[in-house]
């Protein structure tokens, strides 16, 4: 029968009372994240050449590619951060930033039909502010019409 | 499968310490042939993904394989049956107590008929949407909704395609 | 004497998971108890289906957030095998060691929530901030604090170097001292000696009768320890198995105790073997599509852990299964509280260390 005035955490107990909280006051105080910690896709377009490589590696179908209207397209939300795109790309236009993003606190649609979490990004000279702006005038006197 | 045999060799097992490790069922289905369309997509610079899309050799269909899988230290033994649809499987809880919840799986999950299983639950262990989700009927169902749903995928990125052109 | 069922969970303040019992009371005796799961089963095994392998990985690891590191690795190595892939040696001992440190991980986590449930919310919060050192290694060396994807057929994707590996061994090991302080409350304390002595004893003919594995099984006295077969660089390391004989809650939070000391020595000796150097191959890249099949057996922090890999040669495989250490130690748990008292039910879950979201994939 262990002895009943014997209260190991006591001492222990009135060491926290006058010791530092080993918790931090969060909202006013972060933690910097640690070099090489996984948090966003970051994408450079100017180097990417729509393979589509990580299109079909992404394990949660995040990334959208369109090769003939040079689109690409990732959800934030949806990505699961596996860091699997950024080690095929074979242009290294993937890189895996170590802040994460913040939560969206809105689930709504934009005016333009932006989602939280959806970003996408198209080739051109001048990146257009509109989607629905760049598809026609891009191609020019091209088009055969 | 003949349960007197199958049952004494179980029974060997429990005699001789070794413990059971599993019990685990493959629903044997013959690969469907691959849609059209689906398995065409260009190929990609810098990829080593294999495109071998040999479909196996098709097998005998709504067969079970049953794997009893036992364990004593580091040795690892299984019992294989192939059972088809509707057969019943005898229970092993006389020599394993832990086998009831296995065997109320397997009859959850594949509509496998076991036959006195030591607590029986009255098939209230899962919550699944689907009833019997590993059913010959209830994969394929599964497996031609995925085939579909990538043939109107392709389709519809030909049509873009076509349209663009 | 009038019967009475008491549904147990699915929400419980012990339980970190939803799984339901239906106890039959007889005034406050358990007479029976009823297991029923499913709230959180997701269908992972059916994934199989529509991912293909290479990605599949992703998908067991977040089986459960806790064994997340071995869930991958126990992937990987079914693959590998079915595949006939030979894993650069560094890869291999980096695989021992996180795995290890997710033992420790585990253990901690584990050791807070036993504390929680018998009253002592203080030892709760020192096991967790314990923990939080390990989930900050966890976050440096991996990229992630608790899926740490790290893992891919053929071997890791991240190294550590050598100078890297030797601050975690002297974090580790400052761990352990401070630990010690900690065991020493759990080890002395008569209230906790109360609550946890003498409840829930599982002898070792019943232990082997309801085949229980893992610190479960060790604390009745049963030498097993899925490590002890030599897989995946186990072989190269000395390793006796922690055990206790009381069989009570007492002796299995005291062989997760043990187990800490145990793993943290562990890392020491795979850091002492390991091939030194930067720059060393860490991965073998499979070619082609698996054919055959393979049972992997793992210990898991919560015990053995057993997957089966059917590949048919196809991209995608044609059956899936994890056999979880929680779903081998449910019958043991259903033993134990059957006969016990209703306010002793709580702690008997809690010292088997049930995972439900393991339990139903």
């Amino acid at each position: 029968m262990a002895n009943p005035l014997r209260l190991p955490m006591v001492p222990r107990a009135l060491r926290n009372l006058v010791s530092k909280p080993a918790t931090r006051r969060y909202p006013y105080e972060i933690r910097p994240r640690f070099e090489g910690a996984r948090g966003t896709i970051e994408f450079d377009v100017d180097t990417c050449n729509y393979c589509m490589l990580c299109m079909r590696r992404c394990p949660a179908a995040a990334i959208t590619v369109s090769r003939e209207d040079r689109i690409w397209a990732i959800e934030h939300l949806t990505c699961i951060g596996c860091n699997v795109c950024v080690e095929v790309c074979a242009k290294k236009s993937l890189t895996m930033s170590k802040e994460s993003k913040p939560v969206h606190t809105h689930a709504e649609v934009g005016p333009h039909g932006e989602r939280p979490g959806h970003e996408e990004w198209h080739k051109e000279e001048t990146q257009a502010a509109e989607p629905a702006v760049q598809a026609a005038p891009a191609v020019g006197g091209a088009s055969p019409v | 499968m003949d349960s007197a045999s199958f049952l004494a060799r179980v029974g060997d097992y429990h005699k001789a310490g070794w413990r059971l490790a599993l019990i685990n069922v493959t629903t044997v289905i013959a690969a469907p042939a691959p849609p059209h369309g689906a398995a065409a997509e260009p190929a990609a610079p810098a990829t080593d993904a294999p495109t071998a899309d040999a479909a196996p050799a098709s097998q005998a269909a709504s067969v079970f394989e049953i794997a009893w899988a036992f364990a004593k230290d580091r040795e690892f033994e299984t019992i294989r049956e192939q059972i088809t649809v509707g057969d019943a499987v005898p229970s092993i809880s006389e020599f394993f107590g832990a086998a009831f919840l296995y065997e109320n799986e397997i009859r959850e999950l594949f509509g496998i008929n076991v036959t006195g299983i030591g607590l029986d639950l009255q098939g209230q262990l899962y919550k699944t949407v689907t009833k019997v989700p590993f059913s010959h009927q209830a994969i394929k169902a599964r497996l031609a909704a995925t085939a579909a749903a990538a043939a109107a995928a392709s389709a519809a990125s030909a049509a873009a395609a076509e349209k663009k052109a | 004497m009038k019967r009475t069922v008491v549904p147990f969970g699915p929400q419980h303040p012990v339980l970190p998971e939803p799984l339901v019992l239906d106890l039959i009371l007889e005034d406050e005796k358990v007479l029976d108890a009823i297991p029923t799961i499913g709230y959180i089963h997701r269908g992972l095994e059916m994934m199989v289906e529509r991912v293909e392998y290479t990605e599949m990985g992703f998908v067991v690891e977040r089986i459960c957030g806790i064994c997340s590191f071995m869930h991958g690795m126990g992937y990987c190595v079914s693959l590998e095998t079915i595949m006939n892939i030979e894993i650069p040696e560094r890869a291999a001992w980096l695989r021992l060691i996180w795995a290890e440190i997710s033992r420790i991980q585990s253990h901690l986590l584990w050791l807070g929530l036993g504390a929680d449930a018998f009253g002592f919310e203080n030892l709760f919060m020192h096991c967790w901030r314990m923990r939080e050192q390990i989930l900050d290694i966890f976050e440096k060396t991996t990229g992630g604090r608790i899926i740490h994807s790290v893992n891919r057929i053929g071997g890791v994707k991240r190294d550590m170097s050598d100078t890297e590996l030797a601050a975690i061994l002297v974090q580790l090991q400052d761990l352990g001292k401070q630990f010690k302080k900690t065991a020493n409350v759990f080890g002395t304390d008569p209230s906790i000696a109360h609550r946890l002595g003498g409840v829930g004893v599982l002898s070792m003919e019943d232990a082997r009768a309801v085949d229980c594995v893992g610190p479960m099984a060790r604390a009745s006295g049963i030498a097993t320890d899925t490590r002890l077969i030599g897989a995946n660089y186990y072989d190269r390391i000395e390793l006796e198995p922690v055990v206790e004989t009381a069989g009570d809650c007492l002796a299995r939070v005291v062989v997760r105790m043990r187990e800490i000391d145990q793993s943290i020595d562990i890392i020491r000796q795979a850091i002492d073997k390991m091939p030194k150097g930067e720059g060393m191959p860490l991965e073998t890249k499979p070619r082609g599509n698996p054919m055959g099949e393979v049972f992997t057996r793992l210990e898991q922090p919560r015990g053995e852990v057993l997957y089966y890999v059917k590949a048919n040669g196809t991209k995608n495989l044609e059956r899936f299964r994890a056999r979880t250490p929680t779903f081998a130690n449910i019958p043991a748990m259903i033993k134990l509280v059957k006969g016990c008292e209703l306010a002793d039910v709580p702690n008997i879950i809690l010292t088997i260390d049930p995972c439900i979201s393991c339990t139903e994939r």
